[in-house]
């Protein structure tokens, strides 16, 4: 029983970074009213930024500090840069943009980093497992549930206490409407994907430790948070979290059962929501 | 919305215009190429594009799933023909058959979904696919993939009618089921049924509000698209000799999509031409540099930003442009007259 209880505690840290992952990919759907296939290619960046830091010697906290940043700044460019030069065009053109951007960004990972993957180290303080009694578990991973649920608590205050918050999801009932009432939309938009950028990096960080880097992990990142969107509902917070949880223990549980079709299983999971749930668990109609 | 793409009346001189064009591309491709596998790897994947495009140019879904038939295809082929003893063109049709099946499963849950929902759905099933066929290793090989596929000589009995040993005769086949794929699609995109996709997609409410089915219709589309990818897959296989599981990869949908929005969603044959960019160019630049994708990526950056037509629109007014005046004052009249 107790190896059940041990992989839902598992499911839950694994959610919790998928919930992170789909979250920015949630708010940037949306205000910008399309889906970003990039947000994989930038949890890669997180991921390999991070590895790339700890070569050089610094440490995991500044990673985790430093890399979003740089991310986010990235992620902040690309739209100024690229992105806005697609709005006015025909919608699956600003997806296919991102597809190209994420394909570029994994070839220049390539590289860079070769084609092989790259281990990254749990930092020191956080090596070994916590014993409560006959409690056996990871320091690491509690350390990532944690922190995420601190950052979840975070973003959650962002976006419902302060002022670019609202400004995020009034745009997101209209945005000319927000921009009639005089708030500078393109400023939103950039400041909003700049945080979507970073929250995946910040997933890309914290998921380096548990699984290293390798190039592809940005496209197997972006099927889930893709799930856990479908399964959570578009564009609602606590439907990114209740998803990610959701399929994190899912693969959790199931990887004690079945090894092989752990993966498989949570997209077993999402078609079995969408026929009961079509539009998710705690997503709007239409 | 891009409504310049397709609308232009399809007469019937152009329609054999477009099948007399493709001939050409299919008598030149020997005289001009070294390699027959990689011609016959243009045509195959021009016929997935082909697909792709009939539901991104035509009907406006936006397809990361299309490796699913790809895959299914070429494992349909490969189980057949190593297991059964079944005639080649039958298993060919099995392979269609599979194809047709899986976009019909994948299209009956993804098409209730509309927009931005349909395309992640489209890319989760692609994942799922994958996983599913990398976990029955018993039926897929898993990793290592169906190996060892034989390539049969199309025969009545005993009489061989038409080797497929070597690549330029194996190039000669796939010519051959090209040409008829292609001019299938061609009358069915031409058709009633063809013409009401066009205004799925130019006015999907207004479609629907006309009356017309539009789940029905969509489903439609993408049967015929997972037929024609289910085709090209199986090809494939037969012409590489294996099923890897690669086929069943994002990277294959990917491959596919980006080679239709390159090559251009105006018409089919734009998807040829896209297919032809991407191998070619591949082929040449892979050789030079192994991260010649990063190229690709521009390239698809670029066409989305500014060159929404794609390589075909890019040749269109170039070739206006060469050929003088009055063809651009044809093109603008019946633009004028159009709006």
């Amino acid at each position: 029983m107790s190896i059940y209880l041990l992989q839902v505690i598992n499911g839950i840290g694994i959610g919790m970074l998928y919930f992170l992952l789909a979250v920015g990919l949630s708010i940037v759907f949306g205000l910008l009213r399309f889906v970003n296939f990039a947000h994989g290619a930038f949890y890669l960046l997180g991921a390999y930024f991070c590895f790339q830091m700890m070569r050089w010697g610094l440490s995991f906290w500044l990673a985790l500090a430093v890399v979003p940043l740089v991310v986010g700044a990235l992620g902040w460019l690309t739209e100024k840069l690229v992105l806005r030069h697609v709005y006015a065009k025909a919608h699956e053109f600003h997806i296919l943009v991102t597809v190209g951007l994420a394909l570029v960004i994994q070839e220049l990972v390539i590289l860079q980093w070769g084609p092989l993957g790259e281990n990254v180290p749990v930092p020191d303080m956080l090596q070994g497992v916590v014993m409560w009694g006959g409690f056996v578990y990871p320091k690491y991973r509690l350390f990532v549930i944690g922190f995420t649920a601190v950052l979840a608590l975070g973003l959650w205050y962002v976006l419902e206490g302060t002022r670019l918050g609202s400004a995020v999801r009034a745009g997101s009932e209209s945005t000319e409407m927000v921009s009639l009432l005089g708030i500078d939309v393109f400023r939103i938009f950039s400041l909003v994907f700049a945080l979507g950028a970073a929250t995946a990096a910040i997933a890309g960080v914290l998921a380096a430790p548990m699984r290293g880097a390798e190039p592809f992990m940005g496209i197997e990142a972006l099927g889930v948070a893709f799930v856990v969107v479908v399964v959570g509902g578009m564009g609602s917070f606590s439907g990114a979290l209740i998803g990610g949880l959701l399929i994190g223990v899912v693969q959790s549980v199931m990887s004690t059962v079945w090894a092989e079709g752990a993966r498989l299983m949570i997209y077993v999971a999402m078609a079995a929501v969408l026929l009961l749930r079509p539009h998710g668990l705690l997503g709007r109609k239409g | 919305m891009n409504t310049a793409m397709t609308t232009k009346t399809t007469t019937p001189l152009r329609r054999h215009f477009h099948l007399l064009l493709a001939l050409a591309v299919v008598l030149a491709m020997p005289l001009t190429m070294q390699s027959g596998s990689l011609a016959s790897e243009v045509l195959i994947y021009g016929l997935a594009a082909m697909g792709c495009n009939l539901l991104l140019g035509h009907t406006g879904l936006l397809s990361f799933g299309q490796g699913i038939f790809f895959g299914l295809g070429s494992y349909t082929i490969a189980l057949t023909l190593t297991r059964w003893p079944l005639p080649m063109p039958l298993a060919l049709a099995l392979a269609i058959g599979m194809g047709a099946l899986g976009a019909a499963l994948v299209g009956w849950v993804a098409i209730r979904q509309r927009g931005t929902y349909f395309v992640m759905l489209t890319l989760a099933f692609a994942q799922m696919f994958y996983f599913i066929a990398y976990s029955m290793p018993g039926l897929t090989g898993g990793d290592n993939g169906l190996m060892d596929i034989p390539r049969p000589s199309l025969a009545v009995g005993k009489v061989t009618l038409w080797p497929l040993a070597s690549p330029w005769q194996y190039y000669g086949f796939v010519a051959m089921v090209f040409l008829v794929a292609f001019w299938l699609l061609q009358r069915v995109s031409a058709s009633i049924f063809g013409r009401t996709l066009l205004a799925v997609r130019d006015n999907e409410e207004r479609a629907g509000a006309i009356g017309y089915d539009l789940r029905l219709l969509k489903l439609q589309a993408f049967v015929i698209s997972g037929a024609v990818t289910g085709l090209a897959g199986a090809l494939h296989a037969m012409m590489t000799g294996i099923a890897p599981l690669a086929n069943a990869e994002y990277h294959t949908s990917e491959m596919i999509l980006v080679m239709t929005v390159i090559g251009g969603t105006g018409n089919l044959l734009a998807s040829l031409l896209g297919s032809a960019f991407y191998l070619l160019v591949g082929d040449w630049l892979s050789t030079l540099w192994p991260r010649w994708l990063l190229i690709l990526g521009v390239v698809l950056m670029v066409v989305s930003l500014g060159l929404q037509r794609g390589l075909w629109g890019l040749g269109e007014s170039a070739w206006n442009r060469l050929t003088g005046r009055r063809r651009a004052g044809d093109d603008a009249a019946s633009q004028g007259g159009r709006a």
